[in-house]
């Protein structure tokens, strides 16, 4: 996602931005004025964001900062808050999401041709899911969003502008969390959930280290690194993730009932949930 | 059709220097010694027929060279089918998946071959998806980006023939038109037919704006087959140096 600045840097060296009336179909040219207020680049095609109702809230972090602990949770609250709740994710779209599970499992697949297939990945789902849902009020919460897709193809050698001009049309998240933890806690915690570290969460494909806790600490430093950067440019909310469950929770839920414009009620986890508050 | 015994020659010293860019970088001129020619058109311009005679051509001269195609990649396969058959295609996913699809192939194929100084012959490239993914609404700067990474062609043949002809050529030949090739994703009309008849004058408005600003060779795709197929020789002979791609064994006779 390009900045503000690097925009305007673009559009001084390469003013060729393209007629929007040329192409029935695309949006007005009107709406194209506040894209970026919607969009990191443009707009989405034949979409038009003030249809939008619901609310995109984001959670990032890397393997093992609680990312998915805290949704669950988050989604009960907001659902005992009266609220509808979509959840999204990686690999979950009903176009490609098999196919990139296949092509891991594989490994047969170079880093650009599976760098797209995330990207068809992520579109099919902003375009059947996420957006419908936002249209009709609801609040969608994601497991990870642009952010990771782009910091995993750098780490990678994949030219940065390419991606930020990949993702140009996404829309902008109102919310944006950053749980930020160290790489070594984050490998404790990961090791106890499967007994195991798994090839793509070391990044093993990028010859790191043959040893598997240098590979997957260099790796996830590199990934974290590249959270930093993009946390400054796009106002994410830092917190710390390595404080426990229900103090993070806490922070969270104040953060969106803020958003929200509701009030910050107390929330205890119900039995099925339970296990996850420490 | 590869000639295998002269696939081992020894690459040429510039060869041996050239860096690629990293992935999503253009490719800087003459960082590879092959050589790419493409053709392309709306359907029905009579460009695969033109590119099957001059690979014939080239083989038959036992040129080194390498045939591909759009859309062939076996990576996307299912995903293609499974997006067509349930209809879930979008403009933006729809264009999405053909860039795997040819990033898969660049990456394999077009490129290693470019460098092991083959001469790649690529019926469609990036110019249909420019073409095709833009009459879907596309912005053409993110069109642009997202193929950034493809090497540009030595030559780019644009088959021009009249819509009329165009659409004549495939209706008379196909029993049914498929829906998304007939463009029916964009509502243009309930019809198949008069849908594929709009939808293709939008992809031609779509080449003809491209014509120089990517050195388009326009070609009358209503010409004669043989008297098209001795312009498109003459061209190929006139702008590639052959001679490099010749086997061994000729030079010896």
């Amino acid at each position: 996602m390009p900045d503000q600045e690097k925009l305007k840097e673009k559009a001084v060296v390469a003013p060729e931005a393209p007629a929007a009336d040329a192409v029935p179909g695309r949006l007005p040219a009107a709406a194209d004025d506040d894209a970026s207020k919607y969009f990191f680049g443009e707009p989405l095609v034949a979409f038009d964001p003030h249809e939008i109702t619901g609310t995109l809230i984001v959670i990032e972090g890397m393997d093992g900062s609680g990312r998915s602990t805290q949704i669950s949770l988050l989604q009960e609250w907001l659902e005992s808050e009266g609220f509808a709740v979509q959840t999204s994710g990686l690999r979950r779209s009903t176009l490609v999401g098999r196919d990139i599970d296949e092509l891991l499992a594989k490994n047969a697949v170079t880093r650009l041709t599976l760098a797209l297939m995330y990207c068809t990945d992520f579109f099919d789902q902003l375009e059947h899911r996420i957006v419908p849902a936002l249209k009709s009020g609801t609040i969608v919460l994601a497991d990870r969003y642009i952010f990771t897709l782009i910091a995993r193809s750098v780490v990678r050698g994949i030219n940065r502008d390419y991606l930020s001009g990949l993702y140009a049309m996404a829309l902008r998240p109102h919310l944006t969390f950053w749980l930020n933890v160290r790489p070594e806690t984050a490998f404790g915690r990961e090791f106890r959930k499967a007994q195991a570290i798994s090839y793509w969460e070391a990044g093993r494909d990028m010859s790191l280290s043959h040893d598997l806790y240098w590979s997957f600490i260099r790796y996830q430093t590199m990934i974290k690194r590249e959270f930093e950067a993009f946390s400054k440019r796009h106002d994410f909310l830092e917190l710390d993730g390595e404080a426990s469950v229900s103090g993070v929770n806490k922070l969270l839920r104040q953060r969106i009932a803020d958003h929200l414009g509701i009030r910050a009620t107390k929330y205890t986890p119900s039995s099925a949930l339970s296990h996850l508050w420490r | 059709m590869e000639n295998q015994d002269t696939a081992v020659k020894a690459p040429r010293p510039e060869a041996v220097k050239s860096t690629l860019p990293q992935p999503g970088r253009p490719v800087p001129n003459r960082a590879y010694p092959g050589a790419l020619i493409v053709v392309e058109g709306t359907d029905g311009s009579g460009k695969s027929t033109q590119l099957y005679l001059l690979k014939r051509w080239l083989e038959i001269g036992g040129y080194r060279l390498h045939f591909t195609e759009w859309n062939s990649s076996p990576l996307v396969k299912s995903a293609t089918r499974r997006g067509k058959q349930r209809r879930l295609l979008t403009p933006s996913t729809f264009s999405l998946l053909h860039a795997a699809d040819f990033a898969d192939r660049c990456e394999r194929q077009i490129m290693p071959l470019l460098q092991g100084d083959y001469l790649v012959l690529a019926d469609r490239y990036i110019y249909t998806a420019f073409a095709r993914d833009g009459a879907r609404g596309c912005p053409e700067k993110w069109l642009r980006n997202l193929y950034r990474f493809a090497p540009i062609p030595d030559i780019t043949f644009y088959f021009r023939a009249p819509l009329d002809v165009a659409v004549h050529r495939i209706l008379s030949g196909r029993p049914k038109l498929k829906y998304y090739e007939a463009g029916m994703d964009l509502g243009l009309s309930y019809d198949r037919p008069e849908s594929f008849r709009l939808f293709q004058a939008r992809i031609m408005d779509g080449y003809d704006k491209m014509v120089e600003s990517d050195n388009f060779v326009v070609l009358d795709g209503t010409l004669p087959v043989n008297k098209l197929q001795k312009q498109m020789r003459d061209i190929v002979a006139a702008k590639i140096d052959l001679k490099r791609f010749a086997p061994r064994a000729a030079e010896a006779e």
